[in-house]
């Protein structure tokens, strides 16, 4: 029986700074890759989507990471606040998904030729995508709080194997897609250094306006949350 | 009782209801073979006959019948609540996921063969590597099975259960689906090397979901 939607973890003061970090974060970002970075040998300056095209993949798969982590841990304790932080993350893993699919669309247009190819790392993506839109689907049709989390909670462990298969699509079959550009296994970014302050300042400034994100809509699922403990009392 | 004891017992449990209705092992076999017969219509006998081709639509088949058949054995469950009884059984919820895939998965070896064997009579394929493509499909079946039943069960009482459950297992079932086309279709054109590889890819997958479906089925059976 739930009695309490309190988080586990101490409370830290930090909410109000929050926005304000990832603004400023998101403001440098912008100028570093717009303006501060250089143009590619190359491709120009086409290149610079990936200073959105990168983040915005690092936070898909981070988003889903933590949807599986809070999935245990609500299968694990049953404690609400895990299922708040885990519809939390996979809604802003969902957005960050399509504009991961977006931006890489608007980069593979001027260097493929293309908006879409069926290429293994855009199918994994895409895969990924409609795992997740399941997942909030899922949700949406369960009306029982405690079924919905469960239910929510097993799609969310099993669904965390295809981060894996997203990164590694590259290495294991024909793509026209590049390697791994950062996260190199047994081996440095194959970037230009000022190319990889600006994408690490990227990543950053986005993984900070996830962050901001998260917390207020955790927020707004514990309120859900105490209505529901409420009407039950 | 000890729980593979346990698991046998659903198993064979669902193999008798299978042999007494046998209406989700009919539909599985009709509408496989109905999709080996629409291939030459839709690709022409020429192209059917690649490895490619015939290996895809083999697959696709393959799972559209595996979500027929197990969505019939939820539903026969369900229509006289003899899940709760299972449920209620000492272990019974751990034995449930287990034993429910351990039969799907030899349900879906028959129509894997009649399939198989109407694909390869129909569309005159030569097989190169007989061994290893029944390597491959062997665990193709395998691998399907466990990621089907944890979806059923996860969505057991959802009221949209026929459109949910293809929703969630698609997508966790593009790497199986992408293995088993391969590591067939390089079975059938004599590449060893690559139908051994996909093959050892699905065994993978088939040991990580069940795995999976052991460790969380029993918490998430309402």
């Amino acid at each position: 029986m739930i009695e309490t939607t309190a988080s586990p973890f101490p409370q830290l003061r930090l909410r109000p700074w929050l926005g304000i970090v990832a603004t400023a974060l998101s403001l440098l970002a912008m100028w570093m890759g717009l303006v501060w970075a250089p143009t590619d040998a190359v491709q120009g300056d086409v290149y610079r989507v990936i200073y959105v095209h990168v983040p915005t993949a690092w936070l898909a798969y981070l988003a889903f990471v933590v949807v599986f982590l809070a999935s245990i841990g609500w299968l694990w304790s049953r404690r609400p606040w895990f299922d708040a932080l885990a519809v939390a993350s996979a809604e802003i893993g969902v957005l960050f998904t399509g504009l991961f699919i977006v931006a890489g669309s608007i980069w593979a247009k001027p260097t493929w030729g293309v908006w879409w190819t069926w290429d293994p790392r855009l199918v994994t993506t895409a895969v990924m995508f409609v795992m997740y839109v399941g997942y909030l689907l899922l949700r949406g049709l369960s009306t029982d709080f405690e079924r919905r989390a469960t239910r929510a909670a097993v799609v969310g462990v099993i669904a965390v194997v295809d981060i894996p298969i997203v990164h590694l699509s590259v290495l294991w079959m024909n793509s026209v897609h590049q390697l791994p550009t950062v996260a190199r296994i047994g081996a440095g970014p194959a970037l230009d250094a000022s190319m990889g302050l600006t994408l690490g300042v990227s990543v950053l400034a986005f993984t900070f306006v996830y962050v901001a994100l998260l917390v207020e809509r955790i927020d707004i699922e514990r309120h859900r949350q105490a209505r529901v403990l409420e009407t039950r009392r | 009782m000890s729980a593979p004891q346990r698991a046998l017992l659903i198993a064979a449990r669902e193999l008798f209801a299978e042999r007494a209705h046998p209406d989700g092992l009919a539909a599985a076999l009709t509408f496989t073979g109905m999709l080996v017969l629409l291939e030459s219509l839709a690709f022409g006998p020429g192209r059917a006959r690649e490895p490619d081709v015939a290996s895809g639509v083999f697959w696709i088949a393959i799972l559209f019948a595996a979500m027929l058949m197990t969505q019939r054995s939820f539903d026969r469950e369900l229509e006289d609540d003899a899940i709760d009884a299972v449920i209620a059984l000492p272990g019974g919820r751990d034995a449930l996921f287990a034993g429910k895939a351990f039969a799907l998965g030899l349900l879906m070896v028959i129509v894997g063969v009649a399939g198989g064997a109407l694909s390869i009579f129909l569309l005159d394929l030569e097989i190169a590597l007989p061994g290893h493509l029944a390597f491959v499909v062997l665990l193709g079946l395998v691998a399907l099975a466990p990621v089907i039943v944890v979806n059923n069960v996860v969505a057991l009482r959802v009221r949209a259960r026929v459109a949910v459950v293809p929703i969630l297992s698609f997508p966790m079932l593009v790497p199986q689906l992408i293995a088993a086309s391969q590591g067939s279709a390089a079975a059938l054109a004599g590449d060893a090397a690559v139908a051994l590889s996909w093959g050892a890819l699905l065994a993978a997958f088939a040991f990580v979901y069940a795995v999976l479906g052991l460790t969380i089925v029993p918490a998430a059976i309402e």
